[in-house]
């Protein structure tokens, strides 16, 4: 009897030990940021990047942690996509990152949606300074009243070229110069031969057709959330490059998709393209390409429709941790070690303290110089409605069927409209 | 111990309960006992099993019951789901996207899992027969299997098939030149094809357990009789492989209508967002992912998870349905 009663209760004890390990499985599960009983409190931060920005963001972490002892700070990132879906995925769980990187065209959507922490309070319990910002930077995270994120730094799009390439074909991109100048001098680099062409394909590029646009007087976005150009409008610009594309000017599509993720002007396929001017630092990575910025084309000789835009740091409105994350912001905006170490790779650092801390050499003196000589074309930046991001996905997916020939013009034109309809009206 | 032991097995009942219920009437209270431990077996039995209870009520069948019900809602993640009734599935209909996607996953689980299942059966056949080497050459063919569907082969294929890489040189040697396959969307799928042939260690690997199955009896008769090898292929190895052939081709078809990771990553999606170039490696996975989790649109990405279901059921119904026509399994043969 009692050899049984031993037994069983052995076997008892076994199932009980199964559910502890179950119940700490299911612990292990929920806690993702939480602080332990010494007072140290973990929060995570997320961004989009490359692995370059890697690099810097951990050693900025590293000084952040030598600073606050008690916080520790679990990092990840992913590509700009990529990003999104799984930052989506997360907040849907009520599980997202304490702090993560941020961009004006999300601030609306999370926003109106309580993703995020209105840092306000923050500011005023003294974790935050919004003081000492650049050109009126401390405004851009602002939404209704709400302090939703903290510029890490600015950014303006911009014409990337090769100028021994362009010297070559006797150019030089210049204030004021048209598209119709800019396309040429495309097609004589093309045609000096060596397999490089003369510009990537950046016909679906949200960004850049917004600054046609703008230069137009139009907005890729309406202030009423809706699509400010016409099926007419999109057609032009979508069959203008197309058109070049079939002439051999642009990378064909093919050549493109083969060197992701590095850009045409990286891979040393292409002498120009078109992106935000902080790419500068991730191209100096991929290529041994000198490059330089040059002005945006023009059609009336003047406007560019180029604005400031800038990445940003967000708080989520889930964080257990509000006070650390608001400090971990406060420190990666202020602290002159960390405008040191980041340079202009998110911009141009956004504090006068990191500002002048840091003394750009190479690209990052570039970058500073292009901001400094767009600086009185800036426009005031026109909000980007929930959907945006979609509807920017769509652009870039639908023209590259064009590229790719496997869709007419007109017929993706009418896609594009459609599916930016759902995007916009949901 | 020993005596315990073996009474706890009678208990159970599995043996043979039968002895248990003679032995009842002639000593009640030893009976009443025994039952009562055999319902402490029962719940020690069932702790045990909690584990795995909770994990598939709570990791599997609540979550499809949950996505059932988005899948008749208008649900963004973030704002609670609105009912729609069939919107939904009468959107898929109207949608040009879900044709492309379903074309796609159509056309790599038709052409992919039948090209699969002949080089495993043929490469099976030449490993049967017993030969030096034959532990290495088994292993050797069965490694992609292990690592086929990873990140990185995805990576490997990606470069392998590019512009001037060795695809496209050693097709430039037989004068066949079409260039890097990558990018082009006419040859995005038939690498991917590829890519799933390549990894047909696993199915091979059950049709040579099924080979060595078959009775040696049946080749020597049929050779008695004059036999020749394909009539012996034909007459005696496909029937008497049938179930296993079966068995493969069930478990190939369900697998390869859910390709995910390796058409993302061939594709190039992630950076994009789009199924490849022009759309060419959409496949239906991967439209359902980027409809839930980048448009944010759960509702009808739970819809198209239930089509897809739907649509694997049915090729299960009609593949078992069609069993009887042509596998034989064993008492058939007797």
């Amino acid at each position: 009897m009692s050899a049984r009663w031993v037994r069983r209760s052995g076997r008892l004890r076994a199932a009980a030990v199964g559910l502890l390990a179950l119940g700490l499985l299911a612990s292990g599960c929920g806690g993702g940021s939480g602080g332990s009983g010494d007072g140290t409190v973990t929060i995570r931060y997320s961004w989009w990047g490359a692995k370059d920005r890697a690099e810097m963001i951990q050693k900025t972490v590293e000084l952040f942690e030598k600073k606050y002892p008690n916080i520790k700070v679990k990092t990840d990132f992913a590509e700009y996509a990529d990003f999104w879906s799984k930052f989506n995925t997360q907040a849907a769980g009520g599980n997202p990152p304490d702090v993560f990187q941020n961009s004006v065209a999300f601030l609306r959507k999370y926003g109106e949606k309580n993703i995020l922490l209105d840092l306000n309070q923050q500011v005023k319990a003294g974790n935050l300074s919004m003081k000492d910002f650049r050109a009126g930077l401390e405004k851009a995270g602002e939404v209704d009243g709400k302090l939703y994120g903290v510029p890490v730094g600015a950014n303006t799009f911009a014409l990337f070229y090769d100028p021994t390439e362009f010297k070559k074909a006797g150019v030089t991109p210049k204030d004021g110069w048209t598209w119709d100048e800019f396309f040429s001098a495309a097609q004589k680099v093309s045609k000096n031969g060596d397999g490089l062409y003369g510009a990537g394909d950046n016909a679906g590029v949200m960004y850049l057709y917004d600054l046609y646009l703008r230069q137009e007087g139009k907005a890729f976005f309406t202030e009423d959330k809706k699509l400010g150009f016409t099926e007419d409008d999109l057609k032009k610009w979508w069959g203008d490059w197309y058109g070049r594309n079939k002439d051999g000017v642009l990378v064909p599509a093919k050549k493109a998709e083969q060197v992701k993720p590095k850009a045409t002007i990286s891979a040393d396929l292409a002498a120009a393209e078109f992106t935000w001017d902080n790419f500068l630092v991730r191209f100096a990575a991929e290529t041994k390409t000198d490059l330089d910025l040059g002005p945006i084309p023009t059609l009336d000789g003047k406007k560019t429709g180029q604005y400031l835009s800038s990445l940003m740091l967000s708080g989520s409105a889930r964080t257990q941790h509000p006070k650390e994350v608001a400090k971990f912001i406060d420190f990666m905006t202020h602290d002159p070690e960390v405008g040191k170490i980041m340079g202009y790779n998110r911009g141009v650092l956004p504090t006068n303290a990191q500002y002048e801390a840091f003394k750009p050499t190479g690209v990052n003196a570039k970058i500073a110089k292009y901001e400094e000589s767009v600086t009185d074309k800036l426009e005031p930046i026109t909000p980007h409605p929930a959907g945006a991001d979609v509807a920017e996905a769509a652009f870039l997916r639908i023209y590259g069927q064009v590229a790719q020939g496997k869709t007419s013009v007109d017929d993706a034109v009418d896609q594009f409209f459609s599916e930016a309809k759902t995007a916009l009206g949901s | 111990m020993t005596p315990t032991k073996t009474s706890a097995a009678d208990d159970l009942g599995r043996k043979d309960p039968a002895p248990r219920e003679a032995r009842a009437p002639k000593a009640a209270p030893a009976a009443a006992l025994a039952r009562r431990r055999g319902r402490r077996e029962t719940l020690a039995g069932y702790l045990f099993l909690t584990p795995w209870c909770v994990g598939i009520l709570l990791l599997t069948l609540g979550p499809m019951l949950v996505s059932l019900y988005l899948a008749f809602t208008d649900y963004n993640l973030f704002d609670s789901p609105t009912w729609v009734g069939l919107k939904n599935f009468r959107e898929m209909f109207q949608d040009d996207r879900w044709w492309t996607s379903v074309d796609v996953t159509l056309k790599y689980v038709l052409i992919g899992t039948p090209l699969k299942l002949l080089v495993a059966l043929g490469v099976a056949l030449l490993l049967v027969k017993p030969r030096k080497g034959q532990g290495f050459y088994r292993s050797a063919f069965y490694a992609p299997s292990l690592i086929g569907a990873s990140v990185s082969i995805g990576i490997v294929w990606r470069s392998v098939f590019q512009d001037d890489a060795i695809v496209d040189k050693s097709m430039s040697l037989f004068g066949w030149d079409v260039g890097g396959w990558i990018g082009d969307p006419d040859w995005m799928l038939p690498t991917l094809v590829t890519l799933t042939v390549w990894q047909f260690g696993a199915p091979m690997v059950i049709f040579l357990a099924g080979l060595k199955q078959v009775p040696r009896e049946l080749y020597e008769a049929a050779e008695m009789d004059g036999a020749g090898r394909w009539r012996r292929f034909r007459s005696i190895t496909l029937p008497m492989i049938s179930p296993v052939l079966f068995f493969n081709l069930l478990l190939e078809l369900i697998h390869s209508f859910q390709v995910f990771t390796s058409a993302v990553v061939i594709g190039g999606t992630g950076g994009s967002g789009a199924g490849g170039p022009a759309d060419s490696l959409l496949v239906y996975t991967w439209y359902l992912y980027e409809q839930g989790f980048r448009n944010l649109r759960m509702g009808y990405a739970s819809a198209m998870a239930w089509m897809l279901m739907l649509g694997i059921g049915l090729v299960t119904v009609v593949l078992f349905k069609t069993q009887r026509g042509w596998v034989h399994y064993e008492e058939d043969a007797r």
